[in-house]
């Protein structure tokens, strides 16, 4: 995996007249967890989109470099796993399908035991992999959501609220993710868990 | 000379322009043959405006184009400024085309092929701000109604060329020349009224563009204080 | 690198999209079903026997595409709209190529379509007794029709989908897109009907093919610019 770094200048958000994120600054690099804390609605989320190239900053600027070279706008999305509230997988599909399916998008290779395996170890119980998503509860589906954030081991991992929906091992399961990928990836888990903040090398706090 | 004194002075001049190609089209050009009573001088604003309805769409073009290069909201503004004029020229165009149709055949209608062009003109352009008005985001309704105009574009020449060559027009031949069966033999009089009023409908097309795109960068400006 | 796998990527999306819509049939049936609807309220209403002679190849060459077009424009839509009504379009945003989204909801579309155009156009054709003296031209003037609509709707479709109030903007949005190409089609039908040459129907698969042409090609470079903002 080669070390991607994001650095993020300056950057501002508005929808209309109403101003969301002002001027923050900051840098996600392996080895470092960055916890962006906040209230609900001081623009977290809008932060973690803007670093994933689905937002465009209305100030500032966004930049990838592999090594030392940037990256792209257009191929940031190679480099990256994320995994958001309002990022759904396929309820018509089941949990091995939907990896399947984001395996094959991704250019990748993987054999069914090797997808269980994920799949296992984020939780969820080999007789409900073959099942639609639809059929699951809430913290079912954010571990199949988990599993397509890091499906393809990214140097770049983004994870917006990953406990929500999730019981006392589930978060558990989010701890030691993020524990093994701060070795592996650049972090950045926007939260308001007073216990994910435990995580952070670094701290970025969105006031209202 | 100041900018503002420049802008005067055109204004003026425009609208002496325009006394006159009113004027000269009652009074200098000759009547046509061929047509019932002097229906034939609707000719002088009636092509006039369709020729400005279709000079806003490729004005809106290219700035949507521009828009998608740049990502500068005045490009967007531009966009939406011809956009909104062009809609108004086309509806012009059709009204009067429809009165020149109902003197002409007896009915305000007829389905000939270049009436169908201009509706769909209009429908385009209606389309368009129907989904500027449903994108709340102002980059967003920038972006896709941007691709919205390109994609439109692409169907005009077949409006403009295609459609009515298939279908048999009543429409007179002027500028477009698909096969029609009434061959409008121009008069260099009436030629001379004709011209003169496509300048000045392209300069009042320009007035009224600079005016909303000054308009929308006056905005800009003051929303850009605003945040500072 | 990543080029060699386009076609993999895209066969992917359309693998997706078919299973998906196996399991729900949503689209299926709405397309199907009115289909059926308007076939059937037509040929009650109408039949074989109640248009004169005269008027028989304009009437039911334009009142077969309206039919078929009116079917299409209720399922059409969903490709996109259901990405956004699900939160499953940022996901995939994120994991695919926007050319592989484009041309798997594309393929999409073209199945779709092209299995109203096998089950209503038989139907239409018993039930109105309109008899086709060019069958393989108008077989293939439905499958030119069909690549074009389905370029054009994948396109508003994808546009629609980032707006407020989908489904009504997408007829707003596409009936003067699409305006032209029926009226292109609704002619080269009445041709094929006519006469069992391929050169009847030649003028109007021309301009089909070329304003189907040009769109997919407008498409390729504007759908990258729609799917990311």
């Amino acid at each position: 995996m080669s070390a991607v770094s994001v650095e993020f200048k300056g950057v501002s958000k508005r929808f209309g007249n109403r101003s969301v994120l002002a001027a923050v600054s900051g840098t996600l690099q392996r080895g470092r967890v960055l916890v962006v804390a906040g209230p609900n609605g001081a623009g977290k989320s809008t932060l973690l989109n803007i670093l994933a190239g689905l937002l465009r900053p209305s100030r500032g600027e966004v930049v990838y470099r592999d090594g030392d070279a940037p990256l792209a706008r257009t191929h940031w999305f190679e480099h990256l796993g994320m995994a958001a509230p309002d990022m759904a997988v396929y309820e018509e599909l089941s949990a091995l399908e939907n990896l399947r399916f984001f395996a094959r998008l991704r250019g990748l290779h993987l054999e069914d035991p090797t997808l269980q395996e994920l799949l296992d170890g984020l939780g969820l119980p080999p007789r409900e992999h073959t099942r639609t998503v639809g059929t699951y509860s809430s913290g079912m589906r954010q571990r199949v959501k988990l599993a397509q954030a890091i499906l393809h081991e990214p140097p770049v991992l983004l994870l917006d609220e990953p406990s929500s929906n999730l019981d006392e091992a589930g978060h558990g399961v989010v701890a030691d993710l993020v524990a093994r990928f701060r070795e592996l990836a650049a972090v950045a888990v926007a939260t308001n868990d007073p216990r994910e903040m435990t995580w952070a090398d670094a701290r970025i706090d969105l006031a209202l | 000379m100041t900018k503002t004194r420049l802008r005067a002075v055109l204004q003026w001049a425009l609208g002496v322009w325009f006394v006159l190609v009113i004027l000269a089209a009652f009074f200098y050009a000759p009547s046509a043959s061929g047509f019932k009573g002097e229906s034939a001088r609707i000719v002088f604003f009636h092509v006039p405006q369709a020729w400005v309805a279709v000079l806003a769409f490729c004005v809106n073009l290219v700035a949507s184009l521009r828009y998608l290069r740049t990502r500068n909201p005045i490009d967007d503004a531009r966009a939406a400024a011809a956009a909104r004029l062009g809609l108004v020229f086309s509806l012009l165009a059709t009204v009067t085309g429809s009165l020149f149709a109902n003197v002409m055949w007896n009915s305000f209608w007829n389905w000939d092929p270049r009436e169908v062009s201009i509706v769909i003109l209009l429908l385009i352009y209606a389309a368009y701000f129907a989904l500027r008005e449903a994108i709340p985001d102002e980059e967003r309704r920038g972006s896709l109604s941007a691709a919205y105009a390109v994609l439109a574009f692409v169907t005009m020449p077949f409006l403009v060329f295609v459609v009515p060559r298939i279908y048999w027009s009543l429409h007179p031949d002027t500028i477009i020349g698909a096969t029609g069966q009434l061959k409008l033999q121009m008069e260099s009089r009436m030629l001379q009224v004709l011209l003169g009023s496509l300048v000045g409908f392209t300069g009042l097309f320009s007035w009224l563009y600079t005016l909303e795109v000054r308009l929308a960068r006056a905005r800009l400006a003051r929303r850009g204080r605003e945040e500072v | 690198m990543r080029a060699s796998t386009l076609l993999s990527e895209s066969l992917a999306v359309l693998g997706k999209e078919l299973t998906a819509e196996l399991r729900s049939r949503v689209a299926l049936n709405a397309v199907g079903l009115f289909g059926l609807t308007t076939l059937i309220a037509v040929a009650y209403q109408i039949g074989p026997y109640r248009i004169q002679e005269q008027d028989r190849p304009h009437l039911l060459a334009a009142l077969l595409w309206v039919i078929l077009f009116f079917a299409a424009t209720s399922g059409l839509s969903r490709v996109f709209v259901k990405e956004e009504d699900a939160h499953t379009a940022k996901t995939l945003r994120l994991a695919a190529r926007p050319l592989a989204v484009f041309a798997g909801k594309f393929l999409f579309n073209l199945i779709l379509l092209a299995a109203l155009y096998a089950f209503i156009v038989p139907l239409y054709c018993a039930l109105m007794g309109y008899a086709v003296q060019g069958v393989a031209s108008l077989a293939l003037l439905l499958a030119c029709g069909a690549v074009a609509l389905s370029a054009t709707s994948t396109m508003v479709a994808a546009i629609i989908s980032r707006a407020s109030g989908s489904t009504t903007l997408f007829a707003i949005l596409s009936v003067p897109l699409v305006l032209p190409l029926l009226v292109m089609l609704i002619q080269g039908t009445r041709a094929a009907a006519g006469s069992t040459t391929i050169a009847a129907v030649l003028p109007a698969l021309q301009g089909v093919v070329s304003l189907g042409g040009a769109t997919l090609v407008i498409s390729v470079y504007l759908f990258p610019v729609v799917w990311h903002d």
